[in-house]
């Protein structure tokens, strides 16, 4: 690995984090880590950095925060514009939003970064065995919850017990990584015995029935906070967590004020993360469109997201428009099994008519990436791209007449505008554009709460798909054969067989061609035109420092700094 | 053609005046105007024709109309600016305008070019120009409006032709269910049964007519109540007629003047209602152009100084056309008050 | 009198039972709780679920019973002074309609007190002398600003005092605790729709009396006239008036949910909206009971007040 040539073929944020670390911004070391969690051999990630290859490559510290600023200020509020959410139970949190409630007082196994790469948090390390159906977990030492108590591998095994209690219904067992240890036993699902072994108070681990890739990953995913061991729902009322923040007070649609813990059990509470400068974060309730509106009146230092609609407003608001790379994006997809998408011919025409090149820059001027009719985006650690699709109006009138529709084809799109009014800014583009092929397309507009209803049914509809840190992870949920999320009814075992191969692949490098053989297989398919993996955009105020932009817009203010 | 038969004299106006012709010449506004808000998808080739038969009929009720209150300068304003937006409603297609779902360069301010194109009041978000937008968006406010508040005509009149005439049973129960609706504050009623049925235009007809018939029944029992000791509702009952033919015949015509009135002012509240729901997501959906949907949108795009047109424009719209009802039914009071 | 009290009360409840068994039936629909499903699950995660977990997860928010009978729990809680749950706000619906019902209270009262005596001042200008100038220009203007639907004259207010001359916040959230300047703008709004049609009210009824007998008879007799007006006239005209600014009360309730919705101030009528939208079915119930209530309420003290300041119809 060492001496393998690294120019073409590393992920492109190594490349990113070379020249930070080259004109300073990123210390040698951090970069070390970086490139290893990319995927890049410690030996070379050292060699890159100019360092002399150490026998221990942790850090002493080894902390999945950003660095400390030097001139950072301790103290102030931040008061941040959100929905707020109900958090009874972080288990079965179903929003982003509550999630960011909790996310400061309760903390993760793992941390996915705004960079998309995945730290340790409450665990010092982990360790997958080469068939990766065997998980070990080195929990870190020294972390203490609010109540005194020591963080241990007791905590852990409850809290996955919890999201495996079927009377739960935890959205968590449908993670690769906890479906992967239930069973189905009378129609029931629970935690096969003997997955969860507890070696000692500080090592976990876990045996899965088939090899799973994205366990630290999912270890982020938003319901997956662990829970104090003695944990009873409502989290309100006794508030315990790791965390720097205990939350003080939460009033659905209306506010949550966290507030930091400075005592545990009657003794200085110390955290384990290092530092934190804020002594407030407050949440207000607003609207998703009104939070703009409420920033530029400086109600709050900062906001969830804006729209890109919103665009033009935020510029003429005194602030710092931050924004995301993501792999957010929208498929319009068409169910194999209606008509008339059950012929392929047809999809591909659709497919061939829109081009998506045209629609990126149209629908998100600024930031985003054009979509290639598959779903695993550039930002993916194991994305490779496939040869560049495109737009063929002819090929597309042909496969039509082919299909039986040499007059043109009339069929129609349901959007529900799930993630903002842009949905239907997409939708109105490949109106026009599939005009050209003879393909008239409706755009039936209905609520985002009636869209939910009926996602997986409709045999044309505009889904918008959240971020996910890995290009096989969403593969796996939306287009594997049987899936209950496969909106289109997508089946091939050809697919499947080159996704379960891809997902037996721990190394990045060997994991992206086996990725690209499935893309290409759902591609080709035509079930999806995928125009846009779009950016996310928030704002903050000048006095916010170290405001993060999340890729899934999750929360993490521990380094934030108002002044 | 208007225009040429002008000079046949005040005698024709005269006889266009009448009772018959009147409602022929509103037919002929109304119904193309209808068809093509409503059904104007499913037109195919003769989308563009429909509404030619509407223009003249227009322009002659308008001067009918400003004849017929030359006495109130009111009322006069107030035809003038209903027509006028009638006019622009069945003109639309006619008129030099861009497309209006058509996105071409956003946030560009009032009177001023981009992209080459000149926008004299500018575009939204999207780009899309406005003044088309407004123009096609009086379409679907006028249509929707008015039908919606025919429909709780026809049904509050009929209740209410029956409870007043025939009362007893008839009449405790339909006042009974009158009041249970008349006891919700209106949003109330509008939001729980649109929040049920779905937003459309359709369900908004429904809707008003949930909320505007029961106070159109109490009206038209409270005149029908009086009328029906008239001697003339006593010769027909003597000759035998049925009821229905009594109450359509002979109640009907008699309780038309007050109902007029208090057309025009439900118009407006109608008008207020479906621009406020769609502001609201409860009314009509877009993505074509209308003015509870063009303040929804700029509501949370342009809340800033300098892309405040896209306030106002529709605002200000929505405004004047209710301005115009109002005016319509005050000078219409005034003039009823004289006679 | 007291019997008419009691009818009217009688018939309120009666209407109150009818209306939440209407609405208990309409929010029993499998859309309805489907959609409740997916705002708290998310969609995602309820095409996940199968049946049974959908059951289960539906008998666990005890809406698995058929609705005639939650119907009857309900109406059992309400009259133990239980008002039901908010599923959306994930708190007792009773003090949360109370918290809400404040806010809102707070906003009708600067309603109230700005808009009673401009409309009256203007209207007894305007009636005093029938005709007049004055007369024509205050009517003009009360026809005028009753023809800017609420949405509108939000909207004129907040580009003129918030966006433009930035003497005022944009949104009334109150984030920070009470503040009057957030209340500015919601009031004016509502103040502006509604002046014009009590101040119209009071005209009429000012115009009627000065042109009856008694007050002829006062100006003949050589009373000053600014005594007819301010003694005899005024008490008489100001009847009417009265009665129809309680009824206010129950539009109000309708206009706020526009207003509140605008500027984001969480009272009754945001909360209304809402619910609705979430559907969230016992606050529902419970602002459409708020809501019954006091539009009969208000109708009933708007009778009374109608018979007890009319000498003729208490005599009579």
């Amino acid at each position: 690995m060492s001496n393998k040539d690294t120019s073409n073929t590393l992920h492109p944020k190594v490349a990113d984090a070379r020249c930070q670390m080259e004109s300073g911004k990123l210390n040698r070391r951090e970069f070390v880590r970086f490139a290893a969690l990319l995927g890049v051999g410690a030996g070379a990630a050292y060699a890159m950095a100019g360092l002399p290859n150490p026998a221990v490559a942790q850090d002493a510290a080894n902390l999945p925060f950003p660095a400390d600023d030097p001139d950072a200020k301790a103290g102030g509020i931040l008061k941040v514009a959100m929905q707020v959410q109900k958090i009874d139970d972080p288990a079965t949190f179903s929003w982003t939003q509550a999630s960011n409630q909790a996310r400061h007082m309760l903390e993760h196994l793992a941390m996915t970064g705004p960079d998309n790469v995945t730290r340790p948090m409450l665990a010092e390390r982990w360790e997958a065995s080469d068939d990766l159906k065997t998980w070990t977990f080195y929990l870190r030492k020294g972390v203490k919850w609010h109540n005194g108590d020591d963080f241990t591998t007791e905590d852990v095994k409850f809290n996955f017990e919890r999201w495996t209690d079927p009377d739960l219904g935890s959205s968590n067992v449908g993670l690769s990584s906890i479906s992967a240890m239930v069973e189905e036993v009378d129609g029931k699902k629970r935690l096969i015995d003997g997955a969860i072994e507890v070696v000692d108070d500080h090592t976990i681990r876990f045996h899965l029935a088939k090899p799973v890739l994205s366990f630290p990953e999912d270890m982020y995913n938003y319901p997956t906070a662990i829970v104090h061991r003695g944990f009873r729902a409502p989290l309100d009322d006794s508030p315990n967590g790791t965390g720097a923040y205990r939350i003080a007070e939460n009033v659905v649609g209306d506010r949550c004020i966290l507030k930091r813990v400075t005592e545990a059990d009657g003794q200085p509470f110390e955290y384990w993360g290092g530092k934190v400068y804020l002594d407030e974060i407050h949440y207000y309730n607003f609207d998703a469109d009104n939070q703009l509106t409420a920033f530029a009146g400086q109600s709050v230092d900062a906001i969830y997201d804006f729209g890109v609609e919103q665009m033009e407003l935020a510029k003429a608001i005194d602030g710092q428009i931050i924004s995301a790379r993501t792999a957010q994006s929208l498929c319009c997809r068409m169910r194999v099994d209606a008509e008339p998408f059950t012929d392929v011919r047809v999809r591909k025409a659709i497919a061939m008519a829109v081009d998506n090149s045209l629609i990126k820059p149209l629908v998100y001027p600024e930031g985003g990436d054009v979509g290639e009719n598959y779903h695993v985006a550039p930002v993916h650690p194991d994305y490779q791209a496939l040869p560049p699709i495109s737009r063929d109006v002819e090929g597309a009138k042909a496969l039509l007449a082919e299909a039986g529709y040499p007059d043109g084809l009339e069929v129609t799109i349901d959007v529900g505008n799930t993630d903002g009014p842009w949905h239907q800014t997409v939708a109105e583009a490949m109106r026009d554009q599939l005009k050209d092929a003879g393909i008239t397309l409706n755009i039936n507009v209905i609520p985002a709460s009636k869209y939910w209803e009926i996602w997986t049914q409709t045999p044309f509809g505009a889904t918008a798909w959240t971020h996910r840190p890995l290009g096989t992870m969403v593969m796996s949920l939306g287009y594997r054969t049987g899936v209950p999320w496969n909106e289109s009814g997508f089946s091939s075992a050809e697919f499947d067989a080159a996704l379960d191969e891809a997902e037996a692949t721990l190394d990045v490098e060997a994991r992206k061609p086996l990725l690209a053989k499935a893309s290409k297989i759902l591609q080709d398919s035509g079930v999806v035109v995928l125009p846009i993996w779009r950016p996310i955009y928030c704002m903050a105020s000048n006095s916010v420092h170290g405001y993060p932009a999340h890729p899934t817009q999750y929360h993490q203010f521990n380094k934030v700094w108002m002044g | 053609m208007a225009v040429t038969e002008l000079d046949a004299g005040p005698s024709f106006l005269d006889r266009l005046s009448r009772p018959k012709p009147l409602i022929v010449l509103a037919v002929l506004m109304w119904i193309p105007l209808t068809v093509y808000v409503m059904f104007g998808d499913r037109l195919d080739g003769y989308a563009d024709t429909v509404l030619l038969p509407a223009i003249p009929a227009t322009l002659v009720l308008y001067i009918l109309g400003v004849r017929a209150f030359r006495e109130s300068w009111v009322a006069v304003l107030g035809l003038s600016l209903v027509f006028f937006w009638l006019l622009m409603a069945v003109t639309a297609p006619y008129l030099p305008l861009m497309d209006p779902n058509k996105p071409i360069a956003p946030f560009t301010t009032p009177f001023s070019e981009k992209r080459d194109v000149f926008f004299w009041l500018g575009t939204d978000f999207k780009g899309r120009d406005m003044l088309s937008r407004v123009i096609w968006g009086c379409q679907r406010v006028i249509v929707w409006g008015v039908s919606a508040t025919m429909v709780a005509y026809v049904v509050g009149a009929l209740f209410g032709l029956v409870s007043g005439y025939l009362s007893g049973w008839w009449d405790e129960i339909i006042s009974f269910f009158a009041n249970v609706l008349l006891s919700f504050p209106v949003m109330v009623l509008f939001i729980v049964i649109l929040n049920y049925l779905g937003p459309s235009g359709f369900n908004i007809v429904v809707a008003v007519t949930f909320a505007s018939a029961p106070a159109i029944m109490r009206i038209v029992r409270g005149l029908a109540l009086d009328i029906k000791t008239r001697d003339y509702v006593f010769a027909a009952q003597t000759r035998g007629e049925h009821p229905l033919y009594i109450m359509i015949v002979e109640l009907l015509p008699n309780v038309r003047g007050p109902i007029i009135v208090d057309a025009c002012l439900r118009l407006g509240y109608t008008t207020v209602a479906i621009t406020t729901l769609t502001f609201l997501g409860l009314g009509l959906q877009p993505p074509d152009p209308d003015w509870g949907l063009m303040i929804r949108e700029s509501a949370k795009t342009a809340m800033l100084w300098k892309f405040s047109y896209m306030l106002l424009v529709p605002a200000l719209a929505v405004s004047s056309l209710i301005l115009g009802f109002n005016l319509m039914a005050d000078g219409l009071r005034e003039m009823s008050l004289r006679d | 009198m007291l019997k008419l009290i009691l009818r009217r009360l009688a018939q309120m409840v009666l209407i109150m039972a009818v209306s939440s068994l209407l609405l208990f039936a309409i929010f029993d629909t499998p859309e309805f709780k489907k959609r409740l499903a997916v705002q708290e699950l998310g969609g995602f995660a309820v095409s996940a679920l199968t049946e049974d977990s959908y059951q289960s997860w539906l008998a666990k928010r005890g809406l698995d019973v058929p609705f005639h009978e939650r119907y009857v729990n309900w109406v059992g809680n309400i009259l133990t002074g239980d008002f039901g749950f908010s599923f959306e706000k994930n708190r007792p619906v009773g003090p949360l309609l109370a918290d809400r019902l404040v806010n809102t209270g707070i906003l009708a009262f600067f309603v109230f007190a700005l808009m009673i005596p401009l409309s009256l001042v203007l209207g007894v200008l305007a009636g005093m002398k029938e005709g007049s100038v004055q007369d024509r220009t205050i009517s003009f203007v009360s026809v005028f600003t009753t023809s800017i639907p609420e949405i509108a004259s939000a909207i004129l207010l907040t580009v003129i005092f918030a966006l433009g001359l930035g003497w005022l916040p944009v949104k009334s959230a109150m984030i920070g605790g009470f503040s009057f300047r957030e209340l500015v703008l919601p009031v004016l709004t509502l103040v502006i729709y509604d002046f014009g049609y009590v101040a119209r009210m009071t005209r009429a009824s000012m115009a009627e009396v000065m042109t009856s007998q008694y007050i002829r008879t006062a100006i003949l007799k050589g009373i000053p006239y600014r005594r007819v007006v301010m003694k005899h006239a005024l008490r008489n005209a100001l009847i009417a008036p009265f009665t129809l600014i309680v009824l206010q009360l129950n539009w109000l309730l309708s206009g706020v949910v526009v207003v509140e919705v605008f500027f984001e101030y969480d009272g009754f009528g945001k909360l209304l909206l809402e619910a609705a939208l979430f559907p969230d079915v016992e606050v529902v119930q419970a602002c459409t009971l708020v809501a019954v209530a006091v539009a009969v309420v208000s109708q009933i003290i708007s009778d009374i007040g109608y018979t007890f300041l009319n000498p003729r119809i208490r005599f009579a």
